[in-house]
């Protein structure tokens, strides 16, 4: 064990992914900013859903502009290692931020962002190719410790496992759901197209990308499976941008799993990258082995260890709390469930008080599309809605306003029904890690994780 | 071996690549073939062949039975403009109904055209403002393109202009003949009709060239695309201005038993409301079910996709179109039980309203979650009325 933590690598590949990551960010933000979505989904909404224990994360009005402006920087000094440190505490700050102002906008890839952020801060990648570096050439190292890079390959194989786990369900495997429902989407597209007519397409894309996620992890780090592997993540991830509308995921997955490549693979890079902007090859040349001073690199380790901790138990969560987890959702986010459920919803409440007011609420002038969509479906989202609507009306001369709300959500093709006890007062429920009593049971099974 | 490594890799790279630029060039702009109007032999997925069906043999079909209707009834009140008599009015009254009748087959195409130019504000948003009305007369002029002026305008504004002046039809008749006011009021219904007749014939003719093409071949089922902006339309039109506007706010089931009778479709007239509501409710039912105007047969539709997708009750195996038909049907019985005065329903007979409201709502959520979540679409469309 501690002959492991002795080891070291090459620095090489470390720098390649502060460089592709950092640029991958900063292009996200730009892209994200050029269509117009820090308005749509920051600034205009008029209520916001914050995650339980952040509701201090506020919306920052038109200084969430700013908020961007940060994040995107914070990514462009990330990638060529400028001040680095403060750089990609910057970054994991900032980004986090913004994803934690609203759940509506959750998604998984954003999380992982977060994650390798937050690994990154600890990590030294700034050790090698870097601004830093070039400028102190006592920071130059050309070798690192081997977990430093470890560790983000260890993170990006927790992610793949956790969600071919995750795909071992009888929805995915037996019905080919909800990729039964998705595929036949696409039966017009040029070539391909006819395929998504067959009944048994979705069970090979079912299958294939359950067994893509089990293994993926293992063929990169296996050297003579790795090109192969690498070539799957390509198609399998490009097949997903194709299909389904995930913005950058493939993307960032497709250059994130260039970790798994040799350190001579990024050398490569590197001397190519050298040439293009005439960077003197004596700045390659690094023969120093990056130090951490003993306090740090215990501090490092300690820390590693309780990410890595929190990361394995984390997705298991959901095994604390009775029923069924896609139906509940409790448990479901920051586990690596991606594509899983078809699910869409439908939620009327009414909002009335003992001395006669009552009234049925048009959720379109609190929510926009898109909260409204994420509400109806999610149970703390539908607490914290009719939080909203209970203070809302509070205000509006209610007297201690109750509030029902009569739901009708279709899971995975299942006919519609209640995803909420109608008879429950929301008013009175509070959030909690606690078992949400007045979900209502899913009355049908699915087997598996 | 790095440069192998390399190649393998640019290799895998164009190869997604590849994917990608045919993905890219799948939608709208393909070229279009002619398509038979007629496609029996094609299988229930292919959206094409139910686009076309939908097309040809149901939207513009019904929007050619409207026109001629809604030609008569410019006829008409061009004759009662200039000449407003007892015949003259009388005529102009049928033929009003029996455009207000086909409107409600029209009004779900809430697609393309119609959805640009928001033909449904033009045509029928009610109850008519009739202050508004009177003031836009008394001025002899005002703009009809703000959100305002809405309810000054379209059927419910005729409505007003030949039903609601006066008890008696010579009380009407001195309202355009010897009032004060007389030249003007027939100067604002000209500019009324006029108005009407434009915004429909733009939403007419750019269905006739070339939106047709356009609809037909726009295949994929993004937000963009004719299946998604159909069913979102197709959604929005039931619940909205079926559901709530001609049960949910008349008896008051959405507003805590706040009866408002006065908010019924045709207010002035009062005895086509239920005929109103149920050519807009079968209309509905018939485009589900794929109908053809012309021949009365069932085609490619909402029915054969969602047949096709296999989307069923997975507890008993009935098919999601089976339950979706049984509660329409349901819908229709009770509609069969209201009086044609649904002004009258709502003073005397509320509970049959609240109880038509509520089948309604049922048809809904079956429409907005289990058609939608099978179809794999996602509603965008929101509400925007005031709560």
């Amino acid at each position: 064990m501690l002959a492991y933590f002795r080891k070291t690598t090459s620095a090489a590949p470390l720098a390649v992914f502060r460089l592709l990551f950092g640029l991958m960010l900063f292009g996200s933000i730009v892209r994200f900013w050029s269509k117009g979505w820090i308005a749509e989904l920051y600034i205009q909404p008029r209520y916001f859903f914050p995650f339980y224990g952040f509701e201090f994360v506020r919306p920052l009005g038109q200084y969430t502009y700013l908020l961007f402006a940060i994040c995107a920087l914070s990514a462009l000094f990330v990638a060529i290692g400028l001040f680095y440190r403060v750089a990609v505490t910057s970054l994991f700050l900032s980004f986090t931020y913004i994803e934690l102002i609203d759940k509506s906008t959750y998604l998984n890839h954003y999380y992982f962002t977060s994650m390798v952020c937050l690994l990154l801060i600890f990590l030294p990648a700034h050790a090698y190719f870097s601004v830093d570096a070039y400028r102190q050439r006592r920071l130059l190292a050309g070798t690192i410790p081997a977990w430093c890079i470890d560790s983000l390959k260890l993170f990006v194989a927790l992610l793949y496992v956790f969600a071919g786990l995750a795909k071992l369900n009888s929805d995915w495997l037996l019905s080919a759901l909800p990729l039964r429902i998705w595929l036949p989407a696409h039966n017009d597209l040029p070539v391909v197209g006819f395929l998504f007519n067959y009944g048994w397409t979705p069970y090979v894309f079912s299958w294939f990308g359950c067994l893509y996620d089990l293994s993926i992890p293992f063929l990169l780090w296996y050297r003579p499976t790795r090109l192969w592997a690498y070539a799957a993540v390509v198609v399998f991830h490009g097949l997903t941008a194709l299909l389904f509308p995930i913005g950058m995921f493939p993307y960032i997955m497709i250059v994130t799993a260039l970790i798994f490549f040799s350190a001579n693979f990024h050398l490569t890079i590197v001397r190519k990258i050298s040439q293009l902007l005439s960077i003197p090859t004596t700045f390659l040349l690094a023969h120093r082995t990056y130090r951490f001073l003993p306090v740090m690199a215990k501090l490092t380790v300690a820390v590693l260890t309780l990410f890595f901790a929190v990361q394995f138990m984390f997705p298991l969560r959901y095994l604390l709390y009775p029923g069924e987890l896609f139906w509940t959702e409790q448990g479901y986010r920051f586990s690596w469930r991606v594509m899983l459920m078809e699910k869409a919803g439908y939620a009327q409440f009414t909002v009335k008080d003992r001395s006669g007011h009552q009234t049925i609420v048009n959720n379109a002038s609190f929510l926009t599309p898109l909260q409204e969509k994420m509400m109806a479906t999610q149970p703390d989202m539908l607490l914290q809605y009719a939080h909203i609507l209970q203070q809302h009306y509070a205000r509006r001369g209610f007297q201690n306003p109750e509030v029902y709300v009569d739901s009708y959500v279709a899971l995975n093709g299942r006919l519609g029904k209640p995803l909420i006890d109608q008879n429950t007062n929301l008013a009175n429920e509070q959030e909690s890690f606690k078992n949400k009593a007045w979900i209502t049971q899913f009355n049908d099974k699915i087997y598996g994780f | 071996m790095t440069h192998f490594r390399w190649k393998q890799i640019g290799f895998a790279c164009a190869f997604v690549g590849a994917l990608w630029a045919c993905g890219g060039s799948g939608g709208s702009d393909s070229p279009a073939p002619t398509t038979p109007t007629t496609p029996t032999d094609q299988a229930g997925s292919d959206r094409k062949a139910m686009l076309t069906n939908m097309a040809d043999n149901i939207i513009l079909p019904s929007y050619a039975n409207f026109k001629t209707k809604f030609d008569l009834m410019l006829a008409k009140s061009n004759a009662f403009t200039a000449k407003p008599d007892k015949a003259t009015l009388t005529d102009f009254r049928q033929a009003w109904v029996d455009t207000y009748v086909d409107w409600q087959k029209i009004e779900l195409f809430d697609v393309g055209p119609a959805e640009q130019y928001t033909l449904r504000n033009f045509m029928n948003i009610y109850p008519a403002n009739t202050a508004g009305i009177e003031e836009y007369i008394a001025s002899g002029t005002g703009t009809f393109e703000v959100p305002a002026s809405y309810p000054k305008q379209g059927f419910p504004a005729l409505d007003y202009l030949i039903n609601g002046l006066g008890t008696t039809d010579d009380a009407i008749l001195a309202r355009y003949t010897t009032a004060a006011d007389a030249a003007k009021r027939i100067a604002y219904l000209n500019r009324l009709t006029t108005q009407m007749n434009s915004v429909f014939n733009t939403v007419y003719s750019a269905w006739n060239t070339g939106y047709r093409d356009t609809f037909i071949n726009c295949t994929a089922l993004n937000a963009g695309c004719s299946t998604s902006k159909l069913v979102n339309g197709y959604v929005l039109n039931y619940e909205r201005f079926i559901r709530s506007g001609k049960f949910g706010i008349p008896s008051g089931a959405m507003t805590n038993g706040a009866i408002s009778a006065e908010t019924v479709e045709a207010f002035y007239k009062k005895n086509i409301s239920l005929t109103l509501a149920k050519t807009a409710h079968q209309a509905s039912v018939d485009f589900f079910n794929g109908k053809s105007v012309k021949t009365g047969e069932q085609g490619p539709g909402f029915r054969t996709y969602l047949n096709s997708l296999g989307a069923k009750d997975s507890s008993t195996g009935t098919l999601l179109t089976d339950i979706i038909n049984k509660q329409f049907d349901a819908v229709s019985q009770q509609l069969n039980t209201l009086k044609p005065n649904l002004y009258e329903e709502v003073k005397t007979n509320n509970t049959a309203m609240v109880q038509t409201f509520t089948q309604m709502q049922k048809i809904i959520r079956m429409l907005k979650v289990d058609m939608t979540t099978a179809m794999s679409i996602t509603i965008t469309y929101t509400d925007n009325d005031g709560d």
